[in-house]
């Protein structure tokens, strides 16, 4: 299901968490929403669901309008922290009324995954652990199967063996049912193989929305000598340096050109991809770094994304 | 719309449980009073104050429990709305079926055991085997104690702390309800006659509970139409 996304305000009282956002996604890819704590994230994906009213501008999933709009709600799944699918009695239960309630919910899905991260039918979901709930979130979001798909940090509490079995069963669900799933994350490194596309927000505002590796292009990991990383990235954007001894890897931020990666490796330095943690952080300083680096004409997507107001 | 049958299956299957478990200690209470005291009344009359709280936390969980699992699954509030409301329809007709069964398993009781089942309170009904009147009252009464539980959970759950502020009003849908039996006013730690002197007639007491349930409804969904799903849960 495409999404789109004008001019999105979400206000709680007088503080505002989404201002004025706007953007559209297409059909059946993997979209990697990032932000800090605070940035807007549950909230946006919140209206996306439908979950709450927003504040001013307009959303349409699949051209439609979604709040109270049960045709559109009915095909869009966001598993969030809250754990609303979740919170009631037995697992067995929360089955009972996916089943009920998701027109796409496929039952035979669902078991396969319950074993697949060793959960049965009998628990109780408020003796369970925090990983076994959010495992369980994870079934539900899965095995609804809705064009729409929403994780909101939907691996808390998980462990390394079942953080993979997910990225595993999301990747191969997403390869044999394709739609629309859009994956909220701290865990930046762990995931960012899995988007395809990436948006970055700040502060409730769309700082970035590209490719996965066109975001990534943007910049370059230097490394080499210290003196010599030092003299080669002077007047460049450099987001962070680490030192281990006598040699040095700065990150820089923004595109070399081809002359310049000549003299680079006339002076023995090595040009590597960067990480995407360190541009996230990089793009959403609190001390408005993103602004000075990012060209507003960067900000927002060039896959027909409305840049207004969005660019910081 | 969608007939609700596996919201109000999980309701009942609970209910039927709790009152298994709830009739069980009533007769255990029942013998013991013959035992070891003198049993002049029935147990089972005096018991019905606890099923009227029951009923309250189960308006409570419909809003609390189900209200985000329905909206979070894609149905719209007022789809949840419309289905809570059929289950409420249907539910306190069945918890009132289970008190008169409660009633009628005690007659057998009693009259097997020689003991006089005499009420203590004023009643619609003058005997416990008074099937329909029995009916009638705790359907009114629970009609009534649910859809307080749906009004003043679902002010919590949109303004949390400001909830406090539906009590009142909960406890006025309460009083309504008890009103419309008309016999005895039986609030949490007060009670007193209401002094009506003619006993109300059926259709007036099932159009006071209706009246009062449709209420209470309605108070709930000025509230829930619109509300936004919480990000955390207290």
């Amino acid at each position: 299901m495409n999404v789109e996304v004008r001019d999105l305000r979400v206000d709680y009282g007088e503080v505002r968490a989404v201002d004025g956002m706007t953007f559209s996604l297409g059909e059946g890819k993997i979209y990697g929403l990032l932000g800090r704590n605070g940035s807007g994230k549950t909230t946006l994906m919140s209206v996306l669901a439908g979950f709450r009213r927003q504040s001013g501008g307009t959303v349409r999933v699949g051209g439609r309008p979604v709040f109270e709009n049960g045709k559109v709600t009915g095909e869009i799944c966001l598993i969030r922290d809250a754990g609303e699918t979740i919170d009631i009695d037995k697992v067995d239960d929360a089955l009972y009324f996916a089943e009920w309630l998701r027109p796409r919910w496929d039952a035979a899905y669902a078991n396969e995954l319950l074993e697949r991260f060793g959960l049965r039918r009998k628990m109780s979901v408020k003796a369970m652990s925090k990983g076994q709930r959010s495992a369980l979130g994870v079934v539900v979001g899965l095995a609804s199967r809705s064009p729409l798909t929403m994780f909101d940090e939907s691996y808390l509490g998980m462990d390394a063996p079942s953080r993979y079995a997910f990225y595993d069963a999301l990747l191969a669900d997403f390869m044999a049912h394709p739609r629309t799933i859009i994956l909220s994350t701290h865990l930046i490194e762990e995931y960012s193989p899995l988007f395809e596309e990436v948006m970055i927000i700040d502060r409730g505002r769309l700082v970035v929305r590209e490719e996965s590796q066109t975001l990534l292009a943007r910049g370059t990991a230097v490394t080499g000598p210290a003196d010599r990383v030092a003299e080669f990235t002077a007047g460049l954007t450099v987001l962070n340096t680490r030192r281990l001894g006598p040699t040095a890897s700065a990150t820089v931020y923004g595109d070399l050109d081809e002359a310049r990666r000549r003299k680079a490796r006339e002076a023995g330095l090595e040009l590597g991809p960067i990480a995407m943690q360190d541009l996230f952080v990089h793009l959403t300083e609190p001390s408005g770094d993103a602004a000075r680096a990012v060209p507003a004409g960067d900000a927002a997507a060039p896959h027909g994304a409305d840049q207004s107001g969005d660019a910081r | 719309m969608r007939f609700p049958s596996r919201l109000l299956a999980s309701q009942l299957f609970f209910a039927g449980l709790v009152w298994a478990a709830f009739y069980a200690v009533v007769t255990l209470i029942t013998v013991g009073i013959a035992v070891f005291g003198t049993l002049t009344n029935s147990v089972w009359e005096s018991a019905t104050q606890v099923p009227r709280w029951f009923a309250l936390f189960a308006g409570v969980a419909m809003i609390r429990e189900f209200l985000p699992l329905y909206i979070a699954h894609g149905q719209t509030r007022r789809q949840f709305g419309a289905q809570a409301a059929v289950t409420v329809a249907l539910y306190a007709p069945a918890l009132s079926a289970l008190l008169v069964l409660g009633y009628l398993l005690e007659t057998l009781l009693y009259n097997v055991a020689g003991w006089p089942q005499e009420l203590a309170r004023p009643h619609l009904f003058a005997s416990p085997t008074d099937v329909p009147l029995v009916f009638l009252e705790y359907l009114v009464e629970f009609l009534a104690w649910i859809v307080a539980g749906t009004f003043m959970a679902a002010a919590f759950y949109r303004w949390q702390g400001g909830g406090l502020l539906s009590i009142p009003l909960g406890i006025g849908l309460v009083v309504l309800g008890e009103a419309a039996i008309g016999t005895e006013l039986r609030l949490p730690f007060i009670r007193f006659p209401l002094g009506v002197v003619s006993t109300p007639t059926v259709l007036t007491v099932l159009a006071g509970g209706v009246g009062c349930s449709l209420l209470g409804l309605a108070m709930t969904w000025s509230i829930i139409r619109d509300v936004p799903l919480r990000n955390r849960l207290a």
